[in-house]
């Protein structure tokens, strides 16, 4: 589907289903100057406004955008200064929203239109609430004559050797989950990661540069998230994907309203819209798997039960994080 | 109000209390905007213990290790092809002079993350420059990772060997020549032998510059560094501000602190080789041109075919990159798209919205600068103490890296200000703040030199005749001084339109700048729309560049200030 015409539709998708937002805000009845702070790259968060703004004409939105990392970093830096900017947060992973969550930083709404969402997609005490799902898994490019990737240690050997990039948890949360959720696992471990760097494996930034160096014949090999490398090809670039059968590690991109806020009712009716019919299919639109099953999915996805998905407690995942990016720093320099 | 007696005796010059007291309030600028931040970075430095996010000393011994390499080849690749250049356009018959000097000097004009983009592109594994030169693909960059700094940042600070050497090899006395021809040398030897004094120092003084730049350097190591696991000191501040926030901010003010008392030490040895290329004295007759004879036609295309390549290949790169459709996919008449462009014309995508930014913050730094900036370099040049010790604070604030002057801003702004308790961290006014502090150098140098050579009779003439301080400046000195304050706040428009290294840490919602925007896209891998972007910001940069020109050739006093800058 070209640009124009995902974007007709997911106009249309969200101008006829009316938003299942209930309790604090109604569809098209919040108004004034709404502040996201967000890891959505900025086409699609522009995109992911324009359809929002077609529920809620009246909410003036901004964006801050960058990696999950820098965004919190940047919001720390808010904290000491105790001028919190955001209204809303959309980051890549509910691991650092935990960490808001337990710093108090976080409003809930109890009767969040959570029904028909998994229960362990959104926080128990609705604070924060997963919206898509965003598995991390192996890109590579298809005119490199290189074999077809299977499983992770595929990238640690002879065919990739010196041909593997991968972004880093210093700029990107789905990265800092990643490399988290493999370092605690027992047959990988830090040594997976040793082995790659020792194989010739590289850290670029985000997952957006990590296709560009695959698309553009730096790499072979990519780590990545699965969006990404499919709206490429489907864009044309020669690329393919994998969620290599030993598991994928996955975030579900959360959404969350600060204590803070300083306007709540547009917060919500944004946390509203993106947890509605509307919004899920507009997020298959945009090429992300939903979390409402019956929003569809993109066109040549897999269903999400045919994904065997690697979890390590959120707890274990927020205590080492600064550990986790410490170390790969230390190991691929940034 | 001691103090601030005290400094009202030693902000003008001595019996002349008005101009004592107009003098202040630029000073206390001076000290807040440039002096304050640096002073509390090196506290910071020297008060923090290292914190829980502290970074392995081998990461940054590796850093500083690379920073120094970096400064260095990049500097020797400046010189040696700046200097080169100036040779041939000052010295010999070589055809298209004046075409060569320009752009020699075109680097000046490309800001550094655009620049490191384009090469990037330029030698794109897939694309074609590769494939002619039998580059592998799927192996890596070749540009990404060490040689590719050193490259690129030796052609982006080439222009300082070239004014360098230029400024020098026009003033080469003919008698030594003259000399060493009697005593039996031929022409290009009696060159030599005349041009050595007056180019050596030259060249000294650009090193320094050359080393302080590189050391100072953002937007290529971020570009081709960071992907090419080459860290060097200002990527590294850069990830660890970025990766760990302000919980790291005091071993973050340490790196930098570190990063700049390296560069003080090449300041004052720069100031010891500015002051010895001082010392050589002008004489009468300039030395005559060398006639290249039979070699002239291979040498100009020897020397014209690789600056064409080199100055028009990334720009025809960046074009290219800019009308990809999407990454990888091979540039052809049907494929091209204007995505790119309609990103960044959609308002949606606030790519209007960065240039809107950039362009107003650096219209207020070029103003403000001028304020600033033209007392205090009045004052300074007529030895006004504290006038010294403001024009001091900004030379310091402009000659440490952006990196680490945006570190100090933040430990200056970061906690709400006194008695008004709100922080600017997060709004566009630390990066305003950040500019003020770093940017009226590049007014105060013309404008003191222009002030020095000032004939004080009419301001004199307007003292006795009872003018106020400010009716005397405007009377007596500012037609003289419009020239090189214009010339220098123009500067000022074009390097904060272009600038990276501050904002890349400063920068807020709403107030993205230009080179923001680019780096941003190109970060999370949308290369047309960073390709796009980057074009329009140079046709803007262009287009100011040379509209401020055209409008400044109308002032007076502008060649005789810039005259002596080269």
């Amino acid at each position: 589907m070209s640009k124009p015409v995902m974007i007709a539709a997911a106009l249309l998708a969200a101008a006829t289903c009316l938003p299942l937002v209930a309790g604090h805000a109604a569809a098209g009845t919040a108004s004034g100057d709404l502040v996201v702070y967000t890891s959505t790259p900025a086409k699609a968060m522009a995109d992911l406004v324009a359809a929002f703004n077609t529920a809620e004409p009246d909410v003036a939105v901004s964006v801050f955008r960058s990696g999950t990392t820098e965004v919190m970093a940047k919001l720390a830096a808010e904290f000491a200064a105790g001028a919190p900017e955001p209204d809303v947060l959309l980051i890549a992973d509910s691991v650092t929203m935990a960490g808001l969550k337990a710093d108090g930083r976080l409003a809930a709404w109890p009767d969040a239109p959570v029904d028909g969402l998994a229960p362990d997609s959104h926080d128990p005490d609705n604070t924060w609430f997963g919206t898509k799902i965003i598995a991390t898994g192996i890109v590579w490019n298809t005119a490199a004559g290189v074999p077809a990737p299977g499983g992770w240690q595929d990238l640690a050997g002879p065919a990739a050797t010196g041909r593997v990039v991968m972004p880093s948890p210093l700029y990107s949360g789905a990265a800092t989950i990643h490399v988290g959720t493999l370092s605690a696992d027992e047959a990988l471990g830090w040594s997976y990661f040793e082995a790659l760097k020792a194989n010739g494996a590289s850290a670029v930034q985000g997952n957006g540069a990590v296709l560009d160096a695959v698309a553009t014949g730096r790499a072979a090999y990519g780590v990545i998230v699965d969006f990404m490398a499919f709206n490429a090809a489907a864009k044309g670039s020669p690329v393919a994907f994998v969620y290599p059968a030993d598991g994928v590690t996955a975030v579900t991109e959360p959404v969350a309203v600060l204590k803070t806020a300083r306007n709540p009712e547009a917060a919500w009716a944004f946390v509203g819209w993106l947890l509605s019919d509307a919004g899920q299919r507009f997020t298959v639109a945009q090429g992300y798997m939903p979390l409402r099953a019956d929003a569809g999915s993109p066109p040549g996805r897999p269903a999400v039960d045919a994904i065997t998905i690697r979890t390590v407690s959120p707890e274990q995942l927020a205590r080492t994080s600064d550990k986790t990016r410490r170390r790969f720093a230390a190991l691929f320099g940034g | 109000m001691a103090a601030g007696g005290l400094l009202l005796r030693l902000a003008g010059p001595a019996g002349d209390p008005r101009a004592a007291r107009a003098g202040l309030l630029p000073v206390v600028a001076a000290l807040l905007l440039a002096g304050l931040p640096l002073a509390l970075l090196a506290i910071e430095a020297i008060a923090t213990t290292s914190s829980a996010t502290g970074i392995d000393q081998a990461r940054v011994a590796d850093a500083a290790l690379n920073t120094i390499v970096t400064a260095i080849i990049s500097t020797t690749i400046a010189l040696t092809l700046g200097g080169g250049l100036a040779l041939l356009v000052a010295l010999t018959d070589m055809p298209g002079r004046r075409a060569l000097g320009g752009l020699a000097l075109l680097p000046m004009l490309i800001p550094s993350q655009i620049a490191a983009l384009a090469w990037g592109r330029l030698f794109d594994p897939a694309g074609p420059v590769a494939g002619w030169l039998g580059l592998t693909s799927f192996g890596g960059h070749p540009l990404e990772g060490a040689a590719g700094v050193w490259l690129v940042m030796g052609l982006e600070h080439s222009p300082i060997g070239f004014l360098a050497v230029i400024g020098a090899a026009t003033r080469i006395p003919a008698e030594p020549a003259e000399a060493a021809r009697i005593a039996g040398a031929g022409p290009t030897l009696a060159l030599a032998v005349a041009a050595r004094p007056l180019i050596r120092p030259a060249l000294a003084a650009a090193a320094a510059l050359g080393l302080i730049s590189a050391a100072g350097n953002f937007g290529v190591p971020a570009l081709l560094g960071i992907p090419g696991a080459y860290p060097v000191m200002a990527t590294l501040i850069y990830q660890q501000m970025s990766g760990f926030g302000p919980a790291g901010l005091g071993d973050v003010a340490r790196l930098a602190a570190l990063l700049g008392l390296g560069t003080l030490i090449l300041l004052h040895l720069s100031g010891r080789a500015a002051g010895r290329a001082a010392r050589v004295a002008d004489s009468g007759r300039i030395i005559g041109r060398l006639p290249l004879r039979r070699g002239r036609r291979l040498l100009a295309v020897l020397v014209w075919v690789p600056m064409l390549a080199i100055s028009l290949g990334p720009l025809l790169a960046l074009i290219a990159a800019s009308l990809v459709p999407a990454p990888g996919v091979p540039l052809t008449a049907t494929t091209a798209s204007l995505d790119g462009f309609r990103m960044m014309v959609d308002p949606r995508h606030g790519a209007l919205g960065a240039m809107a930014t950039s362009a107003v913050l650096a219209s207020l730094a070029a103003m403000a600068s001028v304020l600033i900036a033209v007392p205090i370099g009045l004052f300074a040049a007529r030895g006004g103490r504290a006038a010294r010790l403001g024009a001091g604070a900004f030379d310091l604030a402009l000659a440490m890296p952006g990196t680490v002057f945006a570190i100090a801003v933040i430990l200056m702004l970061l906690p709400p200000l006194p008695g008004l308790g709100v922080s600017l961290y997060g709004t566009p006014f630390i990066l305003l703040a950040a500019y003020l502090g770093r940017f009226p150098a590049l007014v105060l140098a013309p404008v003191m030199a222009a002030a020095g050579r000032l004939d004080p009779a009419p301001e004199q003439a307007a003292r006795l005749a009872g003018a106020g301080v400010a009716r005397r400046i405007l009377a007596g000195t500012w037609p003289a001084l419009a020239g090189p304050a214009a010339g220098g706040a123009l500067l000022v428009l074009l390097t904060a339109f272009n600038e990276l290294t501050l904002s890349a840490l400063l920068w807020s919602r709403g107030a993205e700048t230009i080179g923001v925007a680019i780096y941003a896209r190109q970060a999370e891998g949308d290369t047309a729309a960073a390709a796009a972007l980057a074009l329009a910001s140079l046709v803007a940069s262009l287009a100011l560049a040379l509209t401020g020109l055209r409008l400044l050739a109308r002032l007076p006093g502008l060649n005789a200030a810039f005259g002596d800058q080269r």
